[in-house]
């Protein structure tokens, strides 16, 4: 009872602010061999925006999306999802917080080998034990492009295929943010501009937001902004990006952090 | 790809111990009942002694070898399919699907030789206790020494050897295809144990009711026929999985994958059934002959006592031999999920909606393995029965085997939960980025 009601006033209207992090922070290992991954990040997203999160190689950017979607629990900071605060504490809790609200796409997918297209997609609805409406489904993996595939395994997919599942299953559940971590890492030149046309056309289309952390330029351009991380802190927004001007940004970004201090 | 092998050994041993466990078992069981065709072949030895030894050595030495010989089998195919992983990874390297495979036999090879060598000390050990049981109870004689030689050593060695390195193959050239392959030989193999196993059962009534040896085919017999359905069942689940009643996310789930991979379940079916049938079996018919002795009107002496509980201490070792191998094989097989597991949980499965899936998979393979495993013991009851008494059925109640079938259960429930449950302790982003 108390879900359903909670479920209630979440959809009476979605809050204006998708994501907001106060300043967040998380440490791994103990007192000598402790390495700050997120220094205080403080960051709020509006709903229906779809941002990419950039940085070099240990600047924190994958800790903060783990953070703000409930997989991993910062030391310091309060993370808010649709108004909500997270504050579960314990797997089970935040699991049920995050499926209310979450949904996510991968660099290595992460479908069921054991199940097929069609039940990997519906998985997260019979999880969260919420009623499977399959002729939406269907459309939802229509819409993907992958209305004919619906009996086939994760196996039997080409990456680019199976990326496109793991969307709809990020989308099935009308969760309120999505993130999505490396979502073409894997992928060919084709199937990433693919990916991230249906990741686009889940903001503009159907209002959702997304949280995208990336590390290429081009995938990074489909994005409203781009906000930049170094070192654990936020080091830059960037609004209507362009290839160039990312790739550009992204080169000098060690030295606007050391002109900085 | 030898040099490789030994790398691959050397630097995660943690993967090897399910096999490494089996094969030094298995050898040391051989090797303990196999040592005592040498103590009765030594010169000196008077002719009970040497028949009373030998008969052992013959019966519980021959279905504990066969045993051994499914129970490994089975542990090594259940962890060499889960290397599909690492497969790829060396085929992306440059390795040819044959270097693989040698690679992978090879290790099997080295695995199952340490596990025979290591197994020769306690093997010596636990025969020379076998052999100061049989003289306090006076079934040999106090003059007789113990001898370890090359019956124990040869049968030891190369039965682990031949179950390893047969299972290796088999299963590496099933995850090398490419395409899935129909599973021909191992069809082949689980229509000859059926048949076998029904020949053994049969040739019950051959024997005489008095023979020393009448347990033995009957045994052989259920032993074959467990294996042959424990070979055969997945298939057959795969098509009753679909009528399961099962409601809730976690049926939902469990149901699915089960169906998935069914093929895969019969390396964990194997040691279940072989347990059911191998403590039912022998339980009854053990109680069985004790009632016969018991009834031929001698008052029970404190020899015959001694007897009963020596063959039951025999029968035991035997039952608790098949256990651990069903709890190693299925340790083996849930910790390899972890990577599943996580994407479960990714997906928005709360650990305890993760643990009800286990469960409801570990319910549906305890009462398969159960069923087939009675099943299969009862075709080798019902005969020994037939010929030793008048009856066709034991007089022993269902309290025996009601007690099998709960530790079946135990056993299953308990190594799969318990182990699930660790691998949960890994943070769900973790355990989907660790390769195997």
């Amino acid at each position: 009872m108390f879900r359903r009601n909670r479920r209630g006033t979440a959809d009476a209207g979605p809050a204006p602010e998708a994501l907001r992090l106060v300043k967040v922070s998380r440490t791994y290992g103990s007192d000598d061999s402790a390495v700050t991954a997120l220094d205080g990040v403080t960051l709020s997203l509006a709903r229906g925006t779809f941002t990419a999160v950039m940085g070099p190689s240990g600047s924190g950017k994958s800790t903060l999306l783990q953070c703000a979607a409930g997989l991993d629990r910062p030391d310091r900071g309060i993370v808010v999802v649709d108004g909500t605060e997270m504050t579960g504490d314990g797997e089970a809790a935040l699991t049920r917080f995050r499926r209310e609200r979450i949904g996510f796409v991968f660099q290595q997918y992460n479908l069921l080998p054991t199940l097929t297209v069609a039940q990997n997609t519906i998985l997260p609805l019979k999880l969260a034990g919420r009623r499977v409406d399959r002729r939406r489904v269907k459309e939802m993996l229509t819409a993907v492009g992958l209305g004919d595939r619906l009996g086939h395994r994760p196996d039997q997919l080409s990456g680019g295929q199976r990326q496109r599942v793991a969307i709809a299953r990020a989308l099935v559940t009308e969760p309120r943010v999505i993130f999505a971590d490396e979502p073409t890492g894997a992928l060919d030149t084709r199937s990433a501009r693919e990916v991230l046309e249906l990741l686009r056309d889940a903001v503009r289309t159907h209002g959702r937001t997304v949280v995208m952390v990336t590390h290429d330029p081009v995938a990074a351009s489909y994005a409203d902004s781009v906000v930049f991380l170094a070192d654990g802190r936020l080091a830059g927004e960037m609004p209507a990006p362009t290839v160039d001007a990312v790739a550009e940004r992204l080169a000098h970004l060690g030295d606007g952090v050391t002109a900085g201090v | 790809m030898f040099v490789l092998a030994m790398r691959s050994i050397r630097q995660r041993p943690g993967r090897f111990m399910a096999t490494l466990l089996s094969a030094f078992l298995g050898a040391a069981i051989i090797m303990t009942f196999n040592s005592m065709h040498d103590t009765a072949g030594q010169r000196g030895v008077d002719s009970v002694s040497a028949e009373t030894l030998s008969t052992t050595a013959a019966v519980v030495g021959g279905y504990g070898t066969l045993l051994v010989f499914f129970a490994v089998a089975s542990t090594v195919t259940v962890n060499i399919r889960q290397r599909t992983a690492e497969m790829e990874l060396l085929r992306c390297s440059g390795a040819t699907p044959g270097q693989f495979r040698r690679m992978v036999v090879g290790e099997s090879v080295a695995v199952a030789l340490i596990g025979a060598v290591v197994a020769i000390g306690p093997a010596m050990l636990g025969g020379r206790l076998l052999l100061e049981m049989f003289q306090d109870t006076g079934q040999v004689a106090d003059s007789v020494s113990y001898s370890f030689g090359p019956v124990a050593l040869l049968t030891g060695i190369d039965i682990t050897l031949l179950a390893t390195v047969g299972a290796a193959f088999l299963a590496v050239r099933r995850a090398t295809r490419r395409r899935p392959p129909r599973g021909g030989a191992r069809t082949l193999l689980a229509y000859a144990a059926l048949v076998l196993g029904a020949l053994g059962v049969c040739s019950t009534f051959a024997f005489s009711a008095t023979d020393a040896a009448l347990m033995a085919p009957p045994v052989y017999g259920a032993v074959l026929l467990s294996a042959g359905f424990a070979l055969l069942t997945p298939r057959l689940l795969s098509g009753m999985l679909g009528r399961l009643p099962l409601a809730g996310a976690s049926g939902w789930v469990a149901v699915r994958t089960l169906r998935e991979r069914a093929s895969q379940l019969s390396g964990v079916l194997m040691p279940l059934t072989l347990f059911t049938c191998l403590a039912t079996a022998t339980l009854y018919m053990q109680a069985v002959e004790n009632d016969v002795i018991d009834a031929s009107g001698v008052p029970k002496s404190v020899d015959a006592k001694n007897l009963e509980t020596l063959n039951l201490t025999v029968v035991g070792i035997i039952v608790v031999f098949a256990c651990i191998m069903l709890v190693n094989s299925l340790y083996a097989a849930t910790t390899y999920r972890r990577r599943e597991f996580g994407q479960q949980r990714l997906a928005g499965a709360t650990p305890g909606q993760v643990l009800g899936a286990v469960g409801v998979e570990g319910l549906v393979l305890t009462a398969t393995g159960v069923s087939f495993g009675s099943v299969a013991g009862l075709a080798g009851i019902l005969p020994f029965t037939m010929v030793r008494t008048d009856s066709v059925w034991p007089e022993q109640g269902l309290g025996m085997w009601l007690g099998i079938v709960a530790v079946a259960a135990v056993a299953t429930l308990g190594t799969s939960l318990g182990t699930a449950r660790r691998t949960l302790r890994t943070p769900a982003v973790e355990a989907v980025a660790l390769a195997a």
